[in-house]
């Protein structure tokens, strides 16, 4: 089937800032592995360490959703989804945020209940070099190590976001955030825990799963509205877009055009969707519509496959 | 290099220097872990309270003083802190539930590290690994036990594991009188003049009991043990052999 539809390219600019956020991403892939198997091998009994541990795994899902979704967003429509293929890195951030909200429920109620039975944490030691080393002391140097790439990531890949419009990517800076904070969040327990204080282990995973939570609260949220197609905001989900009025107003002062009303949804980082026009007259309406749509999608980068609808009013029908 | 990417820099190696700062303290406090119930410091002005559960070798009852392996390492132990052992006989879930509760301060009874009761108490790192094997008198070695008569102690878990096998099991009270093939552990067969196969039947890795989240007292009680592991074989050979 020919698909009437140019597939949607990123401007030139972009397409750089694009490579450079999918280098970034592969980077996280590595380090955030890297810092699985070194929190994994030092966990111990800790509840502290199974949060961060948790929160490490599932902060895995953004890039690698990231790089799918870029990797088919570029194919063109075809005759079983004629739409395109950019949709599809909404579902991974879906199932993302339900993951979420599920381990840091479950860390929650663990550690809650850990805290209210006052089971103390029992951390062996383990043999280096011929010497007996407490784990919690590898525990610490873990949680360092797990601290420092997703801080330093996280902050590279935010002007990416913004730049790019890309909530994927959004998403991911803002889990790299949750990522060491559940670090520093460990060390402190773990810290509390060689003074004695038996519970500040707990209280750091409480404090870490509700980080975890919250996350997870967050990117449903987006999610559920990106999929329910409601209005186009920021890239941190914060502010309407201002692309979709500016777009009715471009219509608007075009002087064939009577009234106009837009309405826009996001396809990931696209800005797709209708435009009705109410024409003062019928004089050449296919040459009119197809500059109307030209104008329309020339208004920001992000535009892409804007119906153009002529009808004789506004009102409802 | 942008105000945007200095700042970030700043920002970063502040990160590291608090991460460096938290490790330095840690290691420089020797003295940590601390116990959160004060275990290890409570031990030096009054006797170390200790729970047996019989299990010969390792904590054997005599009419007298109590014996066995676990039994003479936690009088050393007991020796290097400088207090003196005060024994408590009982079966094994009273004991634990009485160390759960910080009434004992350590319970022995040739526990390993698969005991369920890992959840609720604190076990030390395994200061001795166990492997059960068939062994034989000198050569031929064996491949298969599919068949072949093994005796092993009665009562012995890992007669499972040769049933499994496939072996003709043959439960005896004494090794020793078995001329034919035998399961026992490395030590065992060392001691009873058997090569060990390569037909491996179980491993099991011992622990001592300790009160849950006593981590300072359990650092201390790792390190005693972990300088005893080459001894526990001799002091097996001796257990047994005594009887």
């Amino acid at each position: 089937m020919k698909v009437p539809v140019d597939p949607y390219r990123l401007p030139e600019d972009k397409q750089q800032l694009m490579k450079r956020a999918k280098r970034l991403a592969w980077i996280t892939i590595a380090f955030m592995s890297s810092i699985i198997v070194v929190v994994g091998l030092t966990m111990g009994s800790s509840e502290a360490m199974k949060a961060v541990w948790i929160e490490d795994v599932l902060s895995l899902v953004p890039p690698v959703a990231f790089l799918i979704g870029t990797r088919y967003f570029d194919r063109p429509p075809d005759d079983q989804f004629p739409y395109g293929y950019r949709r599809a890195v909404m579902i991974a951030f879906l199932s993302a945020a339900v993951a979420l909200l599920g381990f840091g429920l479950y860390i929650l109620i663990d550690s809650g209940s850990t805290l209210v039975m006052a089971e103390a944490p029992t951390i062996q030691t383990v043999s280096i070099f011929g010497r007996r080393v407490w784990l919690g002391w590898l525990m610490i140097g873990a949680l360092v190590y797990s601290v420092i790439p997703p801080f330093i990531l996280g902050r590279m890949k935010q002007p990416l976001a913004r730049e790019l419009h890309e909530k994927a990517l959004q998403t991911d800076a803002n889990m790299n955030k949750g990522d060491w904070l559940a670090g520093l969040a460990g060390v402190l327990g773990i810290t509390g825990l060689a003074y004695g204080y038996w519970w500040a282990d707990a209280v750091a995973a409480i404090i870490i799963s509700v980080e975890i939570l919250r996350d997870g609260y967050a990117d449903l949220r987006n999610s559920i509205a990106q999929l329910m197609n409601k209005r186009p905001s920021d890239v941190e989900g914060k502010e309407d877009d201002p692309v979709p009025d500016k777009v009715q107003h471009q219509l608007e002062e075009l002087e064939w055009v009577e009234q106009a009303w837009v309405r826009l949804r996001e396809d990931g980082d696209v800005l797709t969707g209708e435009a009705f026009v109410v024409p003062r007259n019928e004089s050449q309406l296919l040459d009119r519509l197809k500059e109307a749509r030209a104008l329309a999608t020339s208004v920001d980068w992000r535009l892409h496959d804007i119906n153009i609808v002529p009808v004789r009013s506004l009102e409802r029908r | 290099m942008s105000p945007n990417s200095r700042a970030r820099v700043i920002k970063s190696s502040s990160a590291y220097a608090l991460g460096l700062f938290i490790l330095c303290l840690s290691v420089a406090c020797s003295n940590l872990p601390r116990d959160p119930k004060e275990t290890l410091r409570s031990v030096q002005t009054r006797p170390l309270r200790v729970g047996l559960v019989e299990h010969a070798p390792w904590v054997v009852r005599t009419t007298g003083e109590p014996a066995g392996v676990e039994v003479d390492l936690v009088r050393q132990f007991a020796g290097s802190l400088g207090t003196t052992p005060e024994w408590h006989w009982g079966g094994e879930q009273e004991q634990l539930e009485a160390l759960q509760d910080y009434q004992l301060d350590l319970v022995i009874g040739g526990f390993t590290d698969r005991t369920p009761w890992r959840k609720y108490v604190g076990l030390t790192s395994a200061y001795f690994t166990e492997t059960y094997r068939v062994g034989v008198q000198g050569p031929p070695p064996l491949e298969s036990v599919k068949g072949a008569q093994v005796a092993i102690l009665r009562g012995e878990p890992a007669a499972a594991e040769l049933e499994q096998k496939g072996a003709v099991v043959v439960r005896v009270d004494d090794l020793s009188q078995v001329t034919g093939a035998v399961a026992a552990p490395d030590w065992q067969l060392e001691q009873l003049g058997r090569t060990g196969t390569n037909i491996e039947l179980d491993s099991v890795k011992h622990v001592f009991a300790v009160p849950p989240g006593e981590n300072g007292f359990l650092k201390r009680l790792d390190e005693f043990l972990y300088g005893k592991t080459g001894d526990i074989k001799g002091r097996l050979q001796q257990q047994v052999s005594m009887k």
